[in-house]
């Protein structure tokens, strides 16, 4: 039964030789069409890479400005607070400097005077010190290919930071 | 016919083949020629930027945490000649919003970039918010307009603006010569002059770094963040500053003086508590820097202005008298009203002897022929070696820039005479500066350890802040001494009814006027006067030093510089919340605080 069918199968091909034709045109065609969705997905990734780094270049300007903005309103509030515009307005009110005899002073038992000013931001969630940008993000797909397969699993854990920047390309001193 | 369509579909494949690999090969080939290589390296011109990235300026701020010297937004205004499309739209608006010359700006404007003209001329560089945003009202109103077939609407193509910092002091002139100045308008190479602004200079100004920023977001790395300049916090309160040059400038106006200082110091760490000079710049309009202070005249007169303070420094040559057993409080001594040493004759302020008087009737009526006295019975090598461990040789260290001192004349140098023991024990014949003073006198008022004067607290560096810990430079005398030395001023002034007590608080203090050496000689007409005094006794917590340049209501330091210090010091035990002896001594320290209820 097997025979037969093996029979018949190469009869029709003799028969018909353009089966075979159609059979490498399939090959082809198939070759092409993994082309084809190799190339979109790379221009996806590539298209994402870029919508993201004109993201963060623009959130870097935004952080710029913000910076500059939060000093110049700190000035602003220092002018309008200024030892001169509130000892003016003291005097606008008719408030005198106290005579130190005229002061009363009170105990108030536990009393803790006022401690120096802390000038330091807050203390934050300690930085993790790893790129920004993801290499996913910085290298070309096949480098990110060679990373995942290739290098990173010969690569002992802790010297994939290392990997990573080397993935990076390295800035070069160019004229604006 | 089968054989026939495989050579075809054979021949085909190979010359695909061959065009294909004749294609790589040749890719390669160009990739790889010198020509190729020279393109790739002009194209990462194209990829990113180099910039060297300034950081912001690190703020002052005073011991409250009030802003003393920041930075505010100012914009530079200038033209991209390559993006100008309407040269005289642009220059209209431009020169009238700027108030910049018309004919100029156009100029610019109809300038033909490259070829020797420059791409982009910066207009102005120091543009305030409210012009910028008269510019952006324009700017949108235009690209709001409607135009018709045929009509050009208007635009400010080419017209571009950008943020930068600026060095700003909200207070103004107020504690300008501790702070200095900054030179903002030079915006790439500005350094900081005088004051803390010269002293921490290169803290302030922080580590400009290149760093590459990428054009092909393909390439895009993290920028690289540049820490801000250093912040320092400084010891001085902004509202006892305030009070302090208020006093001043009154006590100026009140006595004629060409000049005038004033520190307020903490003896028990060193902190400067307020410091005012005469005049005062304007650190936001430094350029009036020489109008200001023409030549030889100091920035800032409390650290580097020498001068002979007079009978002040008598409670120096007592301190070292004590503390050498030389005298005690109880020593008498006969004053005939002259003493001859090395050729000259000594006199006191009235030119009459006062008879037999113990130590503490010296410093009360401030006798130059007692304390000339004293100072032959130390000797110079004592009286010398005191005056080095005061610190009189050499600068204070005090972290402000600008500071300066008079050498010391000691025995063997060729300007030195015998009778210069005698006139330095009375504060003539030797030059010091108004810090120096303070330092010196703070041992006495801290159980002798003299401390760094200082005015920076804490700074903040990297987003931690550090506090800068009091620094003892020596202990001239002991604590003993200290004590006794104060306790016999305290008892001087009140014996004297002295114009500087304050009622309420006992104080110690001493008078000074110092005579001004001319090429003539001394004159008598025109002097120095001075005062020194702290504060409580029992545990002082400042020390005032007046300094009054040639006033013209009297020459006595007595009448000038004593009631100055009596109606700062009213204020100040206010502002620093130091109630008066009979509250305070009252009080069980430990377990409760006094605070004022006003």
């Amino acid at each position: 039964m097997e025979k037969a069918m093996k029979k018949n199968l190469l009869q029709a091909y003799k028969q018909a030789p353009w089966r075979t034709q159609i059979q490498w045109i399939g090959i082809f065609l198939l070759v092409l069409v993994g082309i084809a969705v190799v190339a979109g997905v790379y221009l996806m990734i590539s298209g994402r890479a870029a919508a993201a780094g004109r993201r963060i270049q623009s959130l870097e300007a935004d952080i710029s400005a913000l910076e500059m903005e939060i000093n110049d309103l700190k000035t602003q509030y220092a002018q309008v607070s200024s030892a001169k515009s509130l000892s003016e307005r003291a005097n606008a009110l008719n408030m005198t400097m106290l005579d130190p005899l005229e002061a009363m002073y009170i105990e108030v038992p536990g009393y803790i005077p006022p401690s120096q000013p802390v000038l330091a931001p807050p203390p934050s969630v300690e930085e993790i010190s790893t790129p920004v940008l993801l290499p996913e993000f910085t290298a070309s797909l096949w480098d990110w290919l060679r990373l995942k397969v290739f290098i990173e699993p010969s690569l002992p854990v802790e010297s994939t930071e290392s990997v990573t920047t080397e993935v990076a390309p390295a800035p070069t001193e160019v004229t604006p | 016919m089968r054989t026939t369509n495989w050579n075809r579909f054979f021949i085909i494949c190979v010359l695909a083949s061959v065009v294909a690999g004749v294609a790589g090969i040749q890719l390669i080939r160009i990739q790889n020629i010198e020509g190729a290589k020279q393109i790739l390296a002009d194209s990462e011109a194209y990829q990113g930027i180099n910039r060297m990235i300034y950081p912001e300026r690190g703020s002052i701020y005073d011991s409250d945490g009030r802003l003393l010297a920041g930075n505010e937004v100012i914009y530079e205004v200038g033209l991209d000649l390559q993006a100008i499309q309407q040269p005289e739209t642009v220059a209209s608006v431009a020169s009238s919003i700027l108030g910049l010359d018309y004919a100029r700006v156009l100029g610019y404007t109809q300038m033909k970039p490259g070829n020797g003209n420059p791409y982009f001329i910066v207009l102005d560089g120091f543009v305030s918010k409210d012009k910028i945003a008269q510019l952006e009202s324009i700017k949108e109103d235009y690209s709001n307009r409607s135009a018709k077939r045929g009509e050009v609407r208007p635009n400010l193509n080419g017209l571009v603006w950008t943020a930068n910092n600026k060095r700003s002091y909200p207070e103004g002139t107020l504690a300008s010569n501790m702070l200095g100045f900054y030179s903002f308008l030079d915006r790439t190479d500005g350094i900081g002059y005088f004051g803390v602004e010269e002293a921490y200079d290169d803290l302030m100004a922080g580590e400009p770094k290149q760093v590459y920023s990428a054009i092909d977001p393909n390439l895009l790395i993290a920028i690289e963040e540049v820490p801000p300049g250093v912040t320092v916090q400084l010891t001085f309160n902004r509202e006892i500053q305030a009070m302090t040059e208020t006093k001043l400038d009154e006590a100026i106006e009140w006595s004629g003086a060409e000049n005038g200082t004033i520190i307020v110091y903490d003896p028990e760490t060193g902190e400067i508590i307020a410091m005012a000079t005469n005049p005062r710049l304007d650190p936001n309009e430094y350029w009036n820097y020489s109008d200001l202070f023409p030549n030889p005249e100091p920035f800032n007169s409390a650290i580097s202005s020498t001068y002979e303070p007079g009978s002040v420094f008598k409670v120096i040559t007592m301190a070292a008298g004590l503390d050498s057993g030389v005298v005690t409080p109880e020593s008498t001594f006969n004053d005939t009203g002259s003493l001859y040493v090395g050729g000259a004759t000594i006199y006191n302020w009235n030119m009459g002897g006062w008879g037999e008087v113990d130590m503490t009737g010296c410093m009360q009526h401030s006798l130059n022929v007692c304390l000339a006295w004293l100072g032959m019975e130390l000797g110079p090598d004592r009286f010398y070696s005191y005056m080095k461990s005061f610190g009189f040789d050499r600068n204070t260290g005090i972290d402000l820039g600008g500071e300066s001192h008079w050498p010391l004349k000691l025995p063997g140098d060729g300007l030195w005479y015998e009778v210069d023991l005698a006139t330095n024990s009375f504060g003539q014949g030797i030059s010091v500066t108004p810090i120096q003073m303070v330092m010196a006198i703070g041992a006495i008022a801290n159980d002798g350890k003299m401390m760094a004067p200082h005015v920076v607290k804490a700074m903040v560096i990297d987003g931690k802040q550090y506090s800068i810990d009091p620094v003892v430079v020596g202990t001239p005398i002991s604590a003993n001494t200290a004590r006794t030395l104060t306790n016999m001023l305290v008892n001087s002034l009140e014996n004297e009814a002295s114009n500087a007590l304050v009622e309420g608080y006992s104080l110690a203090g001493k008078t000074g006027t110092g005579e001004i050496a001319t090429p003539l000689g001394y004159t008598n007409y025109s002097t120095n006067t001075s005062f020194v005094g702290w504060g409580p006794a029992e545990d002082p917590k400042f020390l005032v030093y007046i300094w009054l340049e040639k006033p013209e209501i009297s020459i006595w330091g007595s009448e000038v510089a004593a009631p100055v210090f009596s109606d700062l010091v009213s204020d100040l035990v206010v502002l620093m919340n130091i109630p008066p002896d009979n509250v305070r001594l009252a009080d069980k320290p430990g377990d409760t605080s006094l605070v004022n209820a006003e």
